[in-house]
């Protein structure tokens, strides 16, 4: 009896001992398989790199430089742009749509004057996305005497709010409301009587009745026509909404708009 | 007899059975002796193993994956990131007479048909010298480098005694573009003449050379400067062309380019006289382009006060026997702004005069124009420097870029240093970081440079420089056409060194151009003239259009240099 007991231990211990090496062998086959599988895979990488190699390199050599510029002389004909096809920033193109008056001086800003401060204070604080004309007509005057020096300079910090900061408010500021009525008719002589741009914007309020109504009387424009021409004033909202008056005077327009934002 | 058998039967069987017994307790013992034998072997065995593995640290061998990808030679690329040269896996095309086994022809048509079929797809090569390999019993190159397309055609001749072998070769994706930066590496790995030869340790290296190499060149700025040379030369019918592109702030060449050029991908052929560098390694007299330079060297000693006061200009100037004269009569008297926009040699030399030898000289050694210019090529000119006190005669003469003899270079780093506020900073052919550029020295002080910026964009408004105003780039820059010396102890009057000297925008400087041509003839194209307003101003006016924007200057007709101060001192049309 005690023979079996010892027997059938030894034989347990046997089977745990196989079993231990089986386990044994099966991890390091498969750790060996895993190895070999990632040497696969870093060979494959590798060729795969050298094959990118290979192919940026002959793209290189067939888009060399000399390459192509025969190209460009028999096929293309680019020639490098010019100054006429490049806009500075904002400011730039909103001086787009504002014809030079004949007066006018000749729009060369020179080296010698530090241009940023006169650049953005010149630059009218509000100004309709309609015509790009300045609200006020105060505002008119100084942005038709854009290069003139001598108008009073802003505060620096009121006078560098760039359009963009400006057109970022329209996101913001959207709830609707009947304010866009007032901008809408007021704006929108300036706008037909200026430009092709301000044309343009202004057309759909033309559909409906003659530009002429809807500057004289803006009570009888209809919602409808004034909401493609309305949408975009309706960044002008915070601005005009504690003003209520379109004679609003121009410093407290930006110091409003700065608030809400 | 029945219990007999059985007694007897009975005792048999006991005696089986002891014996039975005792075999299996032996086998048993036999075994469990094999099996701790077998286990002490193992063990031995795993034992040994370990110890041959810790003692001989012999594994089998395991490349990583960086080692895998490590190139034989670093990679150079331009400012972008863009290859310009890489070790690249080429074709070569190699003739293995014993392809075919050792008896009999090695090809299977005749050597003369395999030439011609050879002469086909590489119309560059030598027949004669083929069908002499080809006859030759030897194994050797035919081609060291072939394109795979190449190769496709060559493996269709159905030859297998063409065989196509890939080789680590160094390969320059742009071709000869800007070949004298980078050099070339030869059939035994040593790189040459560029950036080949002074990276030489980096590049072999095999801890640094995983990492490219950045210079300061632009390829597709090269390109451009390359391009409006080779076509300015062409017109001109000039000899050899130099240019150079330098960043006024931190001395970075931007484009550096002498012609003709030379293929560094065909190292074999590339030793040859090409490999000469006009744009650091030859010195030239560059004539009146120095003339600014003399100009800002008067204004920052306090020689020149007044831009109005006039200079008699009527009739050559006569120091020791010779004669300082212009190129035509330019007027009675000019001041120094007509000086300089019409060029005056008589009005300039008056100038350097009244400065001095002295102070004109340590200008002139503060532009570093005493030493091989400052960059990392190997191959630097040493400039014609005019020892010891200069006499009255040299003075004049330097100050109009004659006797003094310098390269293209050290003439981009001495504009970069009028116009960039008056800092000379040492030309580099690597990227530099812009927070870290050299401090340099100070030669002028920022007002002279800002007197010089206005100086140089009226020579190009209204003077010499005309044809190189490309519109809305606010170029401004100087004219030098100078006589070559030779013939009889003087100067040849018939092959000029015309040069541009440029730099735009002049409202802030950002770049330096340098546009030579070596002995332009005067053509069609340049209405049979042959000086530097005729065909070297009209490169830069060309060039300039087409890297400003590559390199953020945007061309704009809203912008300029103020020069309204200095306008109403030229008289514009009419001779004073």
């Amino acid at each position: 009896m005690i023979a079996t007991v010892n027997r059938l231990r030894t034989v347990g211990w046997l089977v745990l001992l196989a079993l231990c090496l089986g386990l044994v062998l099966v991890t390091a086959f498969r750790v060996n398989a895993l190895r070999s599988q990632i040497h696969r895979a870093e060979a494959r990488i590798v060729a795969l790199k050298q094959e990118r190699l290979y192919l940026e390199t002959e793209f290189e050599t067939r888009s060399n430089q000399q390459q192509l510029k025969t190209w460009n002389d028999v096929e293309f004909g680019y020639a490098a742009p010019g100054a006429g096809q490049y806009l500075e920033g904002e400011r730039a193109l909103a001086a787009l749509s504002v014809p030079a008056r004949p007066d006018a001086p000749a729009p060369i800003r020179v080296a010698s004057v530090d241009d940023s401060v006169i650049a953005s204070s010149a630059f009218p604080a509000m100004v309709s996305p309609l015509s790009g004309k300045p609200q006020s007509t105060e505002s008119a005057r100084i942005a038709a005497a854009d290069e003139d020096r001598d108008e009073p300079v802003q505060e620096r910090a009121k006078a560098v709010e760039t359009l963009s900061d400006r057109l970022g408010k329209v996101v913001d500021a959207r709830p609707g409301g009947p304010v866009r009525k007032p901008t809408g008719a007021k704006v929108g002589p300036a706008g037909s009587g200026d430009d092709g741009k301000g044309r343009a914007a202004a057309a759909p309020a033309e559909k409906k009745g003659k530009p002429s109504e809807v500057a004289a009387s803006p009570k009888t424009k209809p919602e409808k026509g004034a909401a493609p021409a309305g949408k975009p004033a309706v960044a002008e909202k915070p601005a005009a909404k504690p003003a209520k008056t379109a004679a609003a005077t121009r410093p407290a327009k930006p110091k409003e708009a700065r608030v809400t934002l | 007899m029945n219990a007999l058998t059985a007694s007897a039967a009975i005792a048999t069987g006991r005696v089986r059975l002891a014996n039975v017994r005792q075999q299996s307790l032996v086998e048993a013992k036999i075994r469990v002796l094999l099996v701790a034998a077998l286990f002490l072997l193992a063990g031995i065995a795993a034992f040994v193993r370990i110890f041959q593995l810790g003692l001989s640290g012999n594994a089998p061998e395991r490349r990583s994956l960086s080692e895998a990808l490590l190139p034989p030679r670093g990679e150079i690329t331009d400012r972008n990131g863009v290859p310009l040269a890489r070790a690249f896996p080429a074709y070569a095309l190699w003739f293995n007479p014993r392809a075919l086994g050792q008896n009999g022809s090695p090809l299977v048509k005749t050597p003369e048909e395999v030439a011609a079929a050879l002469m086909q797809i590489f119309p560059d090569a030598d027949y004669n010298d083929l069908l002499r390999r080809l006859k030759s019993d030897k194994p050797g190159y035919l081609r060291q480098r072939v394109m795979p397309e190449e190769a496709n055609r060559v493996f269709a001749l159905g030859e297998p005694a063409l065989e196509f072998p890939r080789e680590n070769q160094r390969y320059y994706p742009q071709g000869s573009l800007g070949a004298h930066v980078l050099g070339y590496v030869d059939s035994e790995g040593k790189g040459h003449v560029g950036m080949e030869q002074v990276l030489e340790k980096q590049l072999l290296d095999p801890v640094q050379r995983a990492r490219p190499v950045a210079l300061s060149i632009d390829m597709r700025v090269q390109g451009a400067l390359e391009d409006e040379l080779g076509r300015g030369m062409l017109e001109t019918d000039a000899k050899g062309a130099a240019g150079v592109i330098l960043d006024v702030d931190t001395g970075e060449v931007v484009a550096l380019a002498s012609l003709p050029s030379f293929n560094p991908n065909r190292s074999d052929r590339a030793l040859n006289e090409l490999v000469f560098n006009k744009v650091t390694n030859q010195v030239y007299e560059l004539g009146s382009t120095f003339k600014p330079l003399s100009v800002a060297a008067a204004i920052d000693a306090g020689v020149i006060t007044d831009l109005a006061a006039r200079y008699p200009a009527d009739r050559p100037l006569e120091i020791g026997g010779f004669r300082i004269r212009d190129s035509h009569y330019l007027g009675a008297s000019l001041n120094v702004p007509e000086a300089l926009i019409h060029s005056s040699n008589i009005v300039t030399a008056q100038v350097a005069d009244k400065l001095g030898g002295v102070a004109l000289k340590r200008t002139m050694a503060a532009l570093g124009m005493n030493e091989r210019p400052f960059i990392e090529l190997p191959a630097r000119g040493f400039p014609l420097w005019p020892k010891g006190e200069w006499p009255r005669i040299t003075t004049m003469t330097v100050s109009y870029g004659h006797g003094i003899a310098v390269t293209p270079l050290h003439l981009a780093a001495a504009y970069a240093a009028m116009v960039n506020g008056g800092v000379w900073r040492p030309a580099t052919l690597f990227k530099v970081d812009p927070a870290k550029a050299p401090e340099g020295r100070r030669v002028f002080k920022a007002s002279t440079s800002a007197r010089m910026r206005q100086l140089l964009r009226m020579i190009v408004v209204d003077g010499t420089g005309k044809s190189a105003n490309a519109p809305g780039f606010r170029v401004g820059g100087k004219t030098g056409s100078a006589e070559k010396p030779g013939g009889r102890g003087g100067y040849n009057r018939t092959s000029l060194v015309a040069t541009f000297a440029a730099a735009f925008p002049m409202d802030k400087p950002r770049y330096v151009v340098i546009a030579m041509l070596d002995e332009p003839k005067g053509t069609a194209a340049t209405s049979y003239q042959r000086t530097a307003a005729w065909n070297a101003a009209p490169i830069v006016g060309r060039v300039v259009p087409r890297i400003g924007p590559l390199l953020g200057v945007v061309p704009d007709d809203t912008r300029d240099i103020d020069i309204s101060d200095l306008s109403p001192l030229v008289g514009k049309g009419e001779k004073p």
